[in-house]
């Protein structure tokens, strides 16, 4: 796309930031907006709206085409955009640059600071967040705005009580518990959350906003790295965040060649892909780009089929909203049994080529009954 | 030709959740009873220090932060072909947030002094975050490259493969440079029967062991205390909810053979609507 971004504006733009934004850093992969983005906008406009404060966001980029209209259709009030050849696909240090030129060129800086929890994103915050020496929580699961009163004595400077922080929310890993995590007495304070996990809102192509030319500057020493290529794989299977069934392995694996019998499994159903738990990618059974759960993506397929799983909070955070659950495990008491739809207590490796079997049979059933029929 | 390159690697010692042991009845950690091992993540950091060492040449030093038992992970990394190690203990550490946990790092790192390339895991499996990489890299004012899965040097220069969605990229950097491996990098090989017994050996003989690895605090390397554990952490744990149960719905099928159990399940449930294309 040429077309140049709309530009309403070139002004300073310390006139337009009174306190308390949110700020959503917007992420594209050469000019494709992330859906992540969105789902930040979705999740800052709910935070700004509580405070009553406008919702921002900046993209950062080269000839961005319609991007920055549509983050205001999807709710940001005001866009700030970096158009730049050096910016052309992500390298951390010229982002991190505009970032925090950005930032600092602000009469004050944004309450509340987002990204996506993506290869970029968790690339990005936390350069920005040592930089300001401000807060950071990875991989929020919910985000609000709510009061805070300190009263540890270990920092006298910070007891206080705070009417608005950022209640940035995860569970803490390993533990059946949540932890609401803040720091209110530093602005902007940051946060991540996974690609799925925020709900976007409907695009609006009546919603007004401001798109701002942002004026760019970089050092020698950002230019440090260079990108050679940026490669999509596109034909390697069906997405998982985009299948309609995935077939997901854990620890009950038991090997890494077990895996073979998923993706057996995978073939009786179209739109299909293989997951994993995390243990079994830490132990290197299946790469991480198949990690379902908190750290993995956030998953809601039509069918999820979770094997040799227990359903630690980890994982259970990114596939419970699959439509149906049907859980194999040879524990009875196994978590996840608590919230599946439906259980079979049992050895994976007798149970597994038995569905196999059995689904196989009702597919070639079917098949002949179509055959019946048409004729 | 070899070329001698400074090698860090910072490890973690971290509790082993796949364990039972020191998990409490309501699911919280006593990390004191847990049982404890090297980061999973950090092993692939490992394998890329060792491999950046046997093909180029050059020292590995692993660097870690932690009480004092963390010094086993300093010992196995040392196993592994490690030359040296240092631990950061320190009881002005405790609730320390990723912020803080970068800059105490990176007061170790100015103390243990000259590197080409630092290697860290993607995360580690207690805190989860992948802050502490990229955070000491703007410490230290340093090019990163995260999510790494395989890299060579040419000419001086990390080439290096990134994951990103859906693809990865291939970058190039001039060292000194910080890169967080991702388990998508080769698995770290064995330990080698020379580097046990010499740990061994080490482990009989502690005056010569502290050559190799030292335990340093705070005060030696330098560090602002203001800046550390709870008081240099702007993050801080306000609240803790248990998270709720839900279901109790689940159709459980059980007690008979696979065979019948699957039957069961066809007959009970909707999923043979998915086997067919919509």
């Amino acid at each position: 796309m040429t077309e140049e971004a709309p530009v309403v504006a070139e002004v300073d733009v310390s006139q337009y930031c009174p306190k308390g934004e949110v700020l959503v850093v917007a992420e594209h992969i050469l000019g494709e907006l992330q859906p992540v983005t969105l789902e930040l906008l979705g999740a800052g406009r709910l935070l700004a709206d509580k405070m009553e404060k406008p919702l921002i966001s900046i993209v950062m980029g080269h000839n961005l085409g319609d991007i920055p209209q549509r983050l205001i259709e999807h709710g940001a009030d005001r866009v700030y955009v970096a158009d730049h050849p050096e910016l052309e696909c992500y390298r951390t240090l010229p982002y991190r640059r505009v970032v925090c030129d950005f930032l600092e060129s602000l009469p004050e800086p944004p309450h509340t600071c987002l990204l996506g929890s993506t290869t970029t994103g968790r690339d990005l915050a936390p350069r920005i967040a040592a930089h300001f020496d401000t807060g950071l929580t990875a991989d929020c699961t919910e985000l609000d705005i709510g009061p805070y009163e300190h009263k540890s004595k270990v920092d006298p400077s910070k007891i206080g009580l705070y009417p608005n922080c950022l209640y940035a929310i995860r569970p803490s890993f390993g533990e059946s518990l949540k932890a609401r995590i803040l720091g209110p007495w530093k602005n902007p304070q940051m946060a991540t959350t996974r690609p799925g996990v925020m709900i976007p809102l409907k695009s609006d192509t009546n919603r007004k906003g401001e798109i701002i030319k942002l004026d760019v500057q970089f050092k020698e020493e950002d230019s440090r790295l260079s990108v050679a290529d940026t490669v999509r794989e596109i034909a390697k299977g069906v997405k998982l965040t985009e299948a309609d069934v995935i077939i997901s392995g854990g620890y009950g694996m038991g090997t890494k060649e077990g895996f073979n019998l998923l993706y057996e499994l995978a073939k009786c159903f179209p739109n299909s892909a293989v997951g994993a738990s995390r243990k079994v990618v830490d132990l290197g059974w299946i790469p991480y780009q198949h990690q379902v759960g908190q750290t993995g993506k956030t998953v809601r397929p039509k069918l999820y089929i979770a094997c040799g799983i227990s359903g630690a909070i980890q994982h259970r955070v990114g596939m419970s909203k699959s439509t149906m659950i049907l859980a194999i495990n040879k524990d009875a008491d196994a978590p996840i049994f608590k919230f599946a739809h439906h259980g079979i207590v049992g050895d994976v490796y007798q149970v597994l080529p038995e569905l196999i079997k059995q689904f196989k049979a009702v597919q070639s059933g079917r098949e002949v009954e179509a055959v019946v029929s048409a004729h | 030709m070899a070329r001698s390159y400074n090698i860090f690697v910072m490890v973690k010692q971290v509790p082993d959740q796949g364990s039972k042991a020191g998990i409490n009845p309501d699911g919280t950690i006593d990390r004191a009873r847990a049982k404890r091992m090297l980061n999973p993540f950090d092993r692939y950091a490992l394998q890329a220090a060792l491999h950046v060492k046997k093909k180029y040449g050059g020292t590995v030093t692993a660097i870690s932060m932690g009480p004092p038992p963390a010094v086993e992970i300093l010992l196995e990394a040392l196993e592994h072909g490690v030359d040296r190690g240092f631990l950061l203990s320190d009881r002005r550490l405790a609730a320390s947030d990723t912020l803080a946990t970068a800059y105490a790092l990176y007061k170790v790192i100015q103390y243990v002094g000259k590197f080409d390339f630092i290697f860290c895991g993607l995360q580690t499996t207690d805190g989860d975050t992948a802050q502490v990489g990229p955070q000491l890299a703007e410490r230290l004012n340093l090019p990163q490259v995260t999510y790494c899965e395989d890299f060579s040097i040419e000419n001086e220069k990390l080439h290096a493969r990134r994951i990103i969605e859906g693809g990865y990229q291939k970058v190039v950097v001039d060292p000194p440079v910080l890169v967080t491996v991702a388990n998508s990098y080769h698995p770290l090989e064995y330990k080698s029967f020379a580097g046990t017994y010499r740990v061994q050996q080490l482990q009989r003989n502690p005056e010569e062991l502290g050559k190799f690895i030292k335990t340093i605090d705070l005060d030696l390397v330098g560090a602002d205390i203001e800046r550390c554990g709870l008081k240099g952490s702007p993050t801080i744990v306000a609240a803790t909810e248990k998270v709720g149960e839900i279901g109790g719905s689940c159709v459980v099928h059980q007690g008979h053979s696979p065979e019948e159990l699957v039957q069961e399940l066809l007959k009970s449930s909707s999923i043979k609507d998915y086997l067919v294309a919509s």
